[in-house]
């Protein structure tokens, strides 16, 4: 049988909410390398799940374990965010002019350096490394607003790796991307978690045909089944 | 037709008052300006509308009261910045909503306390139009002040802030105070748009805020890059409005309104030349 250190998560009678429960004694577990989807309607509780996966949000029962840890206190749910890296859906480009490099430059923030202390030149080479893996060294000097949605959504998956995680979040990562870019991403997400055998859980409304995922979860009016 | 004063350029900068005036304007428009940037990246427009508005309220209330006007202005929009930052949070309304509460209520009340009073009109038209050249050395030094602290909370958040602009979302899951920032920035703001009331008045505080920014965003690369291109545009259109309106005798504020326009035509072609 599995410890709770062979699993990335686990989540034992786990309830979480805001005022009302919107999770209702969840038992659920992420085995360490997986890629894992949690599948579910709107309203279903996947919003609320991240947050607590993410360290936003503590339980309001239950006991939650990320790479081994209990999950109980403020301080603890700080560790998390260190370690777990998030990819949201594809966002519109915004008003604020940065270049690629500077943008996945971000994702090493609170883990590498912050406030005073400076990015370091090896915070710098690592962004090289990630954008080549995501294979947009050649536009590393563009304007992010400039990109097209594929191209912004692949930064961010840059800014994700670049945090060097332990677990990748994403949530409804293909998300308003047209068909093409779509599965562009798709087997993009699934070479590199292949090749660095990063824990990476996608959160989704609807399962897009290209996926090969090691273990499917359903999740239903805060209940989660594997299925 | 307008006709040069026979005066040098730079002469009247050796009267005192004149001197601190110049001074003061091109210090904010150095500085001050920067906060230029966070209001149109953000979406604070309509944030900057409200505080002017609420100033309006405070300076009619400190004429009514025979106090100074700016003291007035001042602490409401203080206040005002710090409710409508920790309202956005706590609430589930827009800021949009808690601003068209502030705007309308603040412009409602100004104008009852003005009518109450029987303020005249003229002393009206000075918190509207505002009037460089009463700024005294302690008001010099508190631009100053002020422009240090933004281009001090730039230096040291300034990774912090990027990212604030670029994801909001993001920034909160790598643990990046949001709330706290953003507080601190509605803040700055506050105490942005009270200076500004005064350098130049509540028609005009845009020429000092929002014009360099405005005119430094399309052509810039990066966060740094608008910061520095916005500091030069307000410092240029600053100088050069003062300096025109002494040669040609014509209202400071809006001298530098019309130079700020200027620059933002300048850089709107230079951007459109960039996209072909």
């Amino acid at each position: 049988m599995m410890s709770s250190k062979n699993f990335a998560i686990q989540c034992k009678g786990l309830s979480a909410g805001y005022d009302f429960k919107v999770l209702d004694e969840v038992n659920f577990s992420v085995a360490e390398g997986s890629l894992t989807a949690i599948v579910g309607p709107n309203g279903a509780g996947k919003s609320t799940l991240l947050k607590v996966l993410c360290g936003l949000l503590l339980p309001l029962a239950g006991e939650l374990f990320v790479l081994g840890q209990p999950i109980k206190t403020n301080r603890d749910r700080l560790w998390v965010k260190r370690e777990i890296a998030y990819l949201a859906q594809v966002q519109a480009p915004g008003k604020l002019p940065i270049t690629v490099f500077d943008s996945v430059l971000l994702g090493r923030w609170g883990r590498y350096f912050s406030g005073i202390k400076m990015p370091s030149k090896t915070d710098r080479e690592r962004v090289e490394e990630v954008l080549r893996l995501v294979g947009m060294e050649h536009l590393k000097d563009r304007d992010l607003r400039t990109l097209s949605g594929g191209q912004r959504q692949r930064a961010a998956l840059a800014r994700a790796l670049v945090r060097d995680p332990q677990i990748m979040l994403m949530d409804e990562p293909t998300t308003y991307l047209d068909a093409r870019a779509q599965a562009e991403l798709i087997n993009l997400i699934q070479i590199l978690h292949q090749r660095l055998g990063i824990t990476t859980i996608v959160v989704t409304h609807q399962l897009e045909k290209n996926w090969d995922f090691t273990s499917r979860w359903v999740i239903e009016e805060g209940k989660l089944n594997l299925c | 037709m307008l006709m040069p004063l026979q005066i040098d350029w730079l002469s009247p900068l050796e009267i005192p008052i004149i001197r601190h005036a110049f001074f003061g304007l091109v210090l904010a428009g150095g500085m001050i300006s920067l906060l230029g940037v966070i209001i149109i990246t953000f979406n604070l427009s309509v944030i900057r509308f409200t505080l002017m508005h609420v100033g309006l309220l405070g300076a009619a209330v400190t004429m009514g009261l025979g106090l100074n006007p700016t003291t007035g202005a001042f602490i409401l929009i203080m206040a005002v910045s710090v409710l409508m930052g920790s309202l956005g949070e706590r609430i589930n309304l827009s800021i949009n909503a808690i601003s068209g509460f502030f705007m309308t209520g603040s412009m409602g009340l100004a104008f009852i306390v003005l009518s109450r009073y029987q303020v005249r009109a003229m002393d009206i038209f000075g918190i509207f139009a505002g009037n460089i050249l009463f700024l005294s050395k302690f008001d010099l030094i508190l631009v100053a002040l002020l422009g240090v602290l933004i281009v001090g909370i730039f230096f040291f958040f300034y990774r912090e802030i990027q990212l604030v602009l670029l994801d909001k979302e993001l920034a909160t899951t790598l643990g990046v105070p949001v709330g706290r920032i953003r507080m601190l920035l509605f803040l700055l703001l506050g105490a942005s748009m009270a200076i500004s009331l005064r350098l130049v008045g509540a028609l005009l505080v845009d020429s000092l805020i929002l014009l360099p920014a405005m005119a430094a965003l399309p052509l810039a690369k990066g966060l740094n890059s608008a910061l520095v291109l916005t500091s030069i545009f307000g410092i240029l259109s600053t100088s050069t409005g003062f300096l025109v309106a002494l040669r040609y005798d014509l209202p400071v504020g809006a001298s530098v309104a019309v130079v700020g326009c200027f620059f933002l035509m300048v850089s709107l072609v230079f951007q459109r030349r960039k996209v072909k």
